[in-house]
């Protein structure tokens, strides 16, 4: 019994992080209508302005989040007025290698700035536990967990009571329509990848306490993230969360009670997707 | 007329010097952007520094970047070969890269001395390619070495190794054989895989909690290195040591405090107090500013000196004369002493170093200290340690 709320509570807080990549990864899908293979690299560019700001001025990834979301922000919001503008009437599959170019790309400047290293920072709070009985789980994780649950909960709000998320959620439903009501479609796409990469900088920054900075560090998390929206429905914000604790803690089960459950970690997620989408194609028919 | 007959003997001596001297181009292969490969070709530049300042021997170096991946390494390698046209390559860091280039080695024929690549399978890859000089020891080497290790934890009390290993070949490749010599030493062993750098350890940490490992044993890649230990102080495992083997570990990791008393293996650190090993530290503080504690710094040293002595020895540019005067090298390096003989499987004919230049360290105040074997040690093994 204790094993299980162990590995329960695990696996709900490894969803945290995983519902802050997916969530800005589904703005994107959803609002935007773009698959950003690219995702996983804002993260890691989190990542790395987290770990620049530490070992140039000493500042507290924690400190660093806003920062890091504001750098991630103008990068989202380049991004698509230089890239994916241009390319929203193209076919689909234009955008897709056009967004995995800009992965490719960044991963390789990365590389050729940092290196391919594996770089971590230092603070005090990386080991700590808080205990409950027998128990036990990490702060940074915990930390990890409530900063995702806050901001998804204030982006819902944006989203569902004020004007511009309105907007927003006009334009996820409808490309046209909004223009004729004058919303400005394109000023709405600029803010939701903005938006979207932001939220990939925090959760890099979170990375950065968690695990590591490297080039590649975000390329896993992204795998995750297309599970969860595609198990949640492609640009559902609403299913992300819930969408992020069913795989979690599916991993947490393999992990702990199939033998040798570690090493079947990753082909949770494929089976998630698989299971995802055979299950909707059986539904419509 | 003193004048002239100044100038005259200047220019004569000059121009003998310059016919004395046996200038060979080499290739240099190595994975440049990561910190073992830049290292590595730190420790190859100052060793040729070296043997260019001796005034016999001119080895100029072409430098390729291999990428760390078989898809840029082979590209290299045939550039190396067919535009550069150099007879020697300096390379072969990482093992799955090594074994990809064994083809393209084999079809260019160059005398090919290898940096690192542990893996039996190199050896296996390599074993019918007699220009192959191999310095690094093989990965039966890096077990013997780990194992001696084991023993001497042994007698100080520990009997439980958890060993998480990654379920990719580095990892998992000989995880069988060293689960049984560990049982064969009386320790009882629960091994379980996990996948690199998904940095989800907590699960497997708990169940290892019921165990009570006294030893966990993580075999991965840098990336794993604090996730696991931060993950290992979060589920409350509390072993008495935790003992890495990546091939590298990250940047700032003796930084961070969770690093402490976390024990691992490497071939040389700059506190080894040989001589070779204080002359090798002040030659790369002075030309570089820094000391290193990666070991393929001085690997690369060591092999730049060696191949500097054959070339000298074999009065020649040909390559097979001097992989007969480099078969013959017997010299102290910052490892100890070096020379070639078969390996022990005999696959490969010329194997430099072994299980000797191995030494076990704990990161113990924000640095890595030697703490075995005992003759080198620098501070006692603090075990158990504080997680």
């Amino acid at each position: 019994m204790e094993l299980l709320l162990q590995t329960l509570i695990n696996g709900i807080l490894a969803a945290g992080i995983y519902a802050l990549v997916a969530s800005g990864l589904a703005l994107a899908v959803g609002v935007v209508g773009i698959v950003n293979f690219a995702h996983g690299e804002f993260s890691m560019i989190g990542a790395f302005v987290s770990y620049l700001l530490f070992v140039s001025a000493g500042i507290d990834p924690l400190i660093s989040l806003g920062l890091a979301a504001l750098v991630l922000f103008s990068v989202g919001a380049i991004t698509y007025y230089g890239l994916i503008r241009p390319v929203l009437a193209a076919p689909e599959l234009n955008q897709m290698l056009l967004t995995f170019g800009i992965s490719v790309a960044l991963q390789n400047i990365a590389l050729l700035v940092f290196g391919a290293d594996t770089r971590v920072v230092s603070t005090s709070y990386q080991g700590s536990t808080i205990a409950l009985g027998s128990i036990s789980f990490g702060v940074p994780p915990f930390a990890a967990f409530v900063l995702s649950v806050a901001l998804l909960g204030a982006l819902y709000w944006f989203l569902g009571k004020t004007r511009l998320g309105f907007a927003v959620r006009a334009v996820a439903q409808n490309r046209l329509a909004p223009g004729l009501l004058g919303i400005e479609t394109q000023q709405i796409y600029l803010l939701a990848f903005g938006l979207s990469a932001a939220l990939a900088g925090v959760a890099g920054v979170m990375l950065s306490v968690m695990l590591y900075a490297s080039p590649t560090v975000g390329f896993a998390y992204t795998l995750k993230a297309f599970a969860i929206i595609v198990m949640a429905g492609l640009g559902n914000l609403r299913g992300v969360v819930p969408a992020a604790i069913i795989l979690a803690l599916a991993e947490a089960v393999v992990s702990t009670y199939v033998p040798g459950g570690g090493g079947w970690v990753e082909a949770v997620f494929f089976l998630v997707i698989f299971v995802a989408l055979t299950w909707r194609s059986w539904r419509v028919r | 007329m003193k004048k002239v007959l100044v100038v005259l003997l200047a220019v004569l001596g000059l121009a003998g010097l310059a016919l004395a001297q046996t200038t060979v181009r080499v290739g240099v292969l190595l994975p440049i952007s990561t910190v073992a490969g830049k290292a590595a070709l730190n420790g190859v530049q100052l060793g040729v520094d070296q043997v260019n300042a001796g005034g016999k021997v001119k080895i100029e170096l072409v430098v390729v970047d291999d990428g760390n991946a078989p898809a840029a390494a082979v590209p290299a390698l045939t550039k190396l070969m067919t535009v550069d046209r150099v007879d020697i390559v300096i390379g072969g860091l990482a093992s799955g890269v090594t074994f990809a280039l064994s083809g393209p080695v084999k079809q260019y024929n160059p005398l090919f001395l290898c940096i690192g690549a542990a893996s039996s399978v190199v050896e296996q890859a390599f074993s019918d390619y007699g220009r192959f000089f191999h310095y690094h020891p093989w990965d039966y080497h890096n077990v013997a070495a780990a194992l001696g290790f084991f023993k001497a934890l042994y007698d100080e009390g520990a009997r439980r190794v958890a060993i998480l290993y990654e379920d990719g070949p580095f990892g998992s490749a000989g995880i069988q054989t060293y689960r049984q010599q560990l049982q064969n030493q009386g320790y009882t062993v629960q091994a379980e895989p996990f996948k690199s750098g998904s940095g989800s350890f907590t699960a497997i940490l708990t169940r290892f909690k019921s165990f009570r490992p006294d030893i966990l044993y993580w075999i991965g890649y840098d990336v794993d290195a604090l996730p696991i230990a931060a993950q290992t102080r979060q589920v409350g495992l509390e072993p008495k040591l935790i003992y890495g083997a990546p091939p590298a570990w990250p940047l700032g990791f003796e930084k961070n405090s969770l690093s402490n008393d976390v024990a691992g293996m490497t071939a040389w650190l700059p506190s080894v107090s040989n001589s070779e090993s204080r002359r090798f530290v002040t030659l790369y503080r002075r030309k570089y500013g820094e000391v290193t504690d990666e070991y393929m710094a001085p690997m690369g040293y060591v092999i730049a000196l060696s191949l500097g002595r054959a070339v000298e020895a074999a009065n020649s540019t040909d390559k097979d004369r001097i992989a007969a005067e480099l078969a013959k090298v017997q010299m102290d390096t910052p490892f100890g002493p070096l020379a070639f003989k078969p390996s022990d499987t005999g696959r490969t004919r010329f194997q430099g170093f072994n299980q000797s230049i191995w030494l076990q360290f704990q990161y113990l105040e924000g640095s890595r200290r030697p703490v075995f074997p005992a003759n080198r040690a620098a501070r006692p093994l603090r075990f158990p340690g504080n997680y």
